[in-house]
């Protein structure tokens, strides 16, 4: 080997300033060919901006970038893939109306003399990867984690020698993340480098072989995997400790609060269960298992006809999100951007987006009361903005998310559903989530909720469902049940 | 120093819409040559010819606003003004033929909330084809021929003058933005338009009745714009099918300019207002100056093309620096 090249990308210095905020300040990392680097660290800790100055999104304003042995001065998007540096983003960047082979050769037919080239070349790739998707089939019709080898595929085919991921975990479920986690393997023997963004720690600690822990735009600490604790790694992160990532579990398990019986769909079979007052009911499942499905037609956002559903004991019609609202349910969505937050609406305007009608007089919006709703839940729920009429767009994820809860709170919900609660969302604020998530179990309230991360369920939870193929496979009580008896049920 | 924060503070709305920086060019460029454009007689003329194009502009606000966009409003806006005067040349009274005017808007604008929210069609396309629906309806009536009015109340409703000198025109179009600005600002429908043009699901998922209001500004635009239409045939004192040819286009793109979001949920009748007078006031500027009216069309484009590109320009930035 040539000197000085045994590492693929080395990164000196590196500062990045944003009007009021410096997001880099003198980052320096140096990734070695064919392993697998970790980068941790909370929401807003310039992970991000770090990727986009590497893949030529951002300009960095100071500091130097060295990859494959030549110092990169300038780069954009696509010269950034032509080096072999390839970004696979949270939210893929497929185009779901054409297939799997165009998506991996998008822009670049000729380069295999036609479509049947195309896709015979596109067939080698997967085959490589050890994954069998037809590449005639539409990338609309896959699911999370084979879209994810189509942007591996994707990656591959520019001959990347480091391919960055960034949170690729958040999509896929524990079934779909071991899939992930051999092909990472099979790409670090290939000597491809990797970089893999992540919030769950458990994954840092199963693939990666170097972590560098970031916050506040500098790094603060690189080390081999196998050197840190778990306890070290989040103190590190959030420049605090945390003693526990759970607050103790609430108990306050009352009488039967919603009973739904018999709810069938073409996706659903029998589904019937009961929820009681001041319990955390947790689905678990496969993402497709059609945990989602259950409570989009509970909510009556999607039509369901024939099930049963009774509130205290008393039969109610759910049809449509505004009986749920009016029998009191609420809902905060799995993703905040598309169903949980109208984000050209200032934070204000979001808070109060479901209790309108209620601060109307003939019509009119009563401003003064509005404000007055908007600043108590920013308060309660310390939502960090610097004014009730910030746009909602520029808070981080976990004060977006506390914006939706804060909508539904104002409302004092019996019934919380909460799909995904701290998707996207770093290791304090999930803390903060969960802290609230008892206060409302405590005050009489009921939380059904869904997640793909064991743990949080485990820890949160007073009894667990899993789910497989739309029917409910078992219930656990989660402080006698283990994990793999869990996902043993969820796997079917 | 603090006239220095709110002189910024001004920059920063005004630079926001490029429609204001552009009628700020205008109103400085006027002053150097000998014309009548700084004069109240002007600047009302000004506001009285674009008084119906606004009018119809607040109506298509509104239906813009949810995330939709009604390009019939130039048919609407033609059957009204036909019916209105055919009502009154029949010898019946004149609140009927705005009655009966209003109500073929609201139900054409029934059909169309129908059609997008209920059948969940595009827009832009059914629009389009539902004004030429109405323009062929029109035809029909009148046999292609304008019909004149032979009331002489009813052309009084839009060629009079209150106060002296104010256009009879400019007065209900003031008397109508400060309804659709109060309607859009302080009601909760007003607040309910906005979410549902930001993010449909999320409004619906809210408990919001999405489908009744959204289809309900489908109404409101098509009544607006026969409303309009009325007040236009009172104006010309005749109905002709010829009218409102390019109405359907230039409002909605006019909103546009002033910055109301064709994606929804974002803008307002302000923005619209604003977006229209920019049109406006080049007209009435080349007209000033004595311009060539094939150039006027030209310039019009250039100004429409500059404004947008510039408006997407600056957004684009303020992406970039996020």
């Amino acid at each position: 080997m040539e000197n000085a090249n045994d590492y693929i990308l080395e990164v000196k210095d590196i500062c990045k300033y944003f009007p009021g905020v410096k997001a880099l300040d003198h980052v320096s990392l140096s990734v070695p060919r064919g392993v697998v680097y970790g980068i941790v660290g909370e929401n807003g800790a310039g992970k991000s901006t770090l990727m986009k100055i590497l893949s030529g999104v951002y300009e960095k304003d100071e500091g130097t970038v060295i990859f494959n042995g030549e110092t990169i001065e300038h780069t954009t998007p696509i010269q950034a893939l032509e080096r072999g540096l390839s970004i696979i983003y949270q939210e893929f960047n497929l185009v779901n109306t054409m297939t799997v082979g165009e998506n991996i050769f998008l822009g670049r037919f000729s380069l295999n003399h036609g479509m049947r080239g195309t896709h015979k070349k596109a067939r080698e790739l997967l085959d490589s990867i050890g994954s069998s998707i037809n590449t005639n089939s539409l990338v609309g019709d896959l699911s999370a984690s084979e879209m994810q080898m189509v942007e591996i595929a994707k990656a591959l085919s520019f001959d990347s020698k480091l391919i960055i991921m960034d949170e690729p975990s958040s999509s896929l479920t524990s079934e779909e993340l071991k899939k992930l986690g051999i092909i990472i393997n099979q790409l670090r023997d290939r000597g491809v480098s990797v970089i893999y963004i992540s919030h769950k720690l458990d994954e840092i600690f199963e693939y990666c072989n170097i972590v560098a822990i970031m916050r506040d735009g500098c790094v603060i600490d690189v080390k081999p995997v196998e050197e840190l604790t778990r306890g070290e790694m989040i103190a590190k992160m959030v420049g605090r400790t945390i003693e526990n990532e759970y607050p103790p579990r609430a108990h306050f398990v009352g009488e039967p609060l919603l009973e739904v019986k018999n709810l069938n769909t073409r996706k659903l079979h029998n589904i019937s269960f009961t929820l009681h007052k001041g319990e955390i009911l947790g689905l678990v499942g496969l993402v497709g298992a059609g945990r989602t499905e259950i409570i989009r037609a509970v909510y009556g956002a999607d039509k369901v006809k024939g099930h049963e559903t009774l509130l205290e004991g008393k039969p109610v019609r759910v049809s449509s999100p505004k009986q749920a609202k009016k029998a009191g349910m609420a809902l905060v969505p799995e993703d905040r951007k598309r169903e949980g937050l109208i984000l050209p609406f200032s934070v204000q305007n979001n808070i109060t987006l479901a209790s309108l009608s209620d601060l109307t007089h003939h019509g009119v919006v009563d401003s003064s009361k509005e404000r007055e709703i908007a600043e108590r839940q920013i308060e309660a729920l310390g939502i960090k903005t610097p004014s009730p009429d910030t746009k909602v767009v520029s808070l981080s994820g976990g004060n977006q998310q506390k914006c939706i809860v804060g909508r539904w709170m104002e409302r004092d919900p019996k019934i919380l559903i909460m799909d995904e609660p701290t998707r996207g969302i770093d290791v304090g604020a999930k803390y903060e989530i969960y802290v609230l998530m008892n206060k409302i179990v405590e005050e009489g309230g009921a939380i059904i909720m869904i997640s793909s991360e064991l743990p949080e369920v485990l820890n949160m939870s007073n009894r667990v469902l899993t789910i497989c193929d739309g029917r409910i496979t078992g219930e656990f009580n989660p402080e006698e049940a283990s994990a793999t008896e869990i996902m043993d049920k969820a796997i079917g | 120093m603090s006239a220095n924060v709110s002189i910024n503070k001004v920059w920063k709305v005004i630079s926001k819409q490029k429609a204001v920086i552009a009628i700020f060019a205008m109103m400085i460029f006027m002053i150097f040559p000998q014309t009548t454009f700084y004069t109240a007689y002007n600047w009302l003329d000004m506001l009285r010819s674009t008084a119906i194009l606004e009018i119809v502009a607040f109506g298509v606000t509104v239906a813009v606003l949810c995330g939709g966009c009604d390009l019939s409003v130039g048919g609407t806006l033609c059957l009204g003004g036909i019916l209105a005067v055919m009502i009154v040349n029949n010898g019946y009274p004149i609140w009927l033929a705005f009655v009966v005017a209003l109500l073929s808007g609201a139900v054409v604008g029934f059909i169309n909330g129908f059609l997008v929210v209920h059948q969940k069609t595009e827009p832009f396309i059914i629009t389009l084809g539902m004004g030429m629906l109405l323009k062929g309806i029109c035809q029909q009536l009148t046999d292609a021929h304008p019909i004149t009015c032979t009331s002489l109340d009813f052309m009084q409703i839009s060629n009079r003058k209150f106060f002296g000198s104010i256009p009879s025109l400019v007065v209900y179009m003031a008397i109508l933005f400060v309804i659709f600005f109060c309607l859009l600002r302080f009601t909760s429908y007003g607040r309910n338009c906005y979410a549902i043009g930001g993010n449909y699901e999320v409004a619906k998922y809210s408990g919001i009745k999405v489908v009744p209001i959204k289809w309900s500004a489908f109404v409101i635009s098509g009544v607006t714009a026969t409303l309009a239409g009325v007040l236009l045939a009172s104006r010309m004192n005749t109905g002709s099918s010829v009218y409102g040819d390019s109405t359907g286009m230039l409002v909605n793109c006019g909103c546009v300019i002033g910055g109301t979001s064709f994606a929804g949920g974002v803008g307002g009748v302000v923005e619209s207002f604003i977006g229209l007078l920019v049109i406006q006031m080049l007209t009435n500027c080349m007209n000033q100056l004595g311009i060539d009216s094939y150039y006027q069309t030209l310039f019009e484009g250039i100004l429409i093309v500059l404004i947008i590109a510039g408006d997407c320009y600056g957004r684009k930035l303020k992406r970039e620096r996020v």
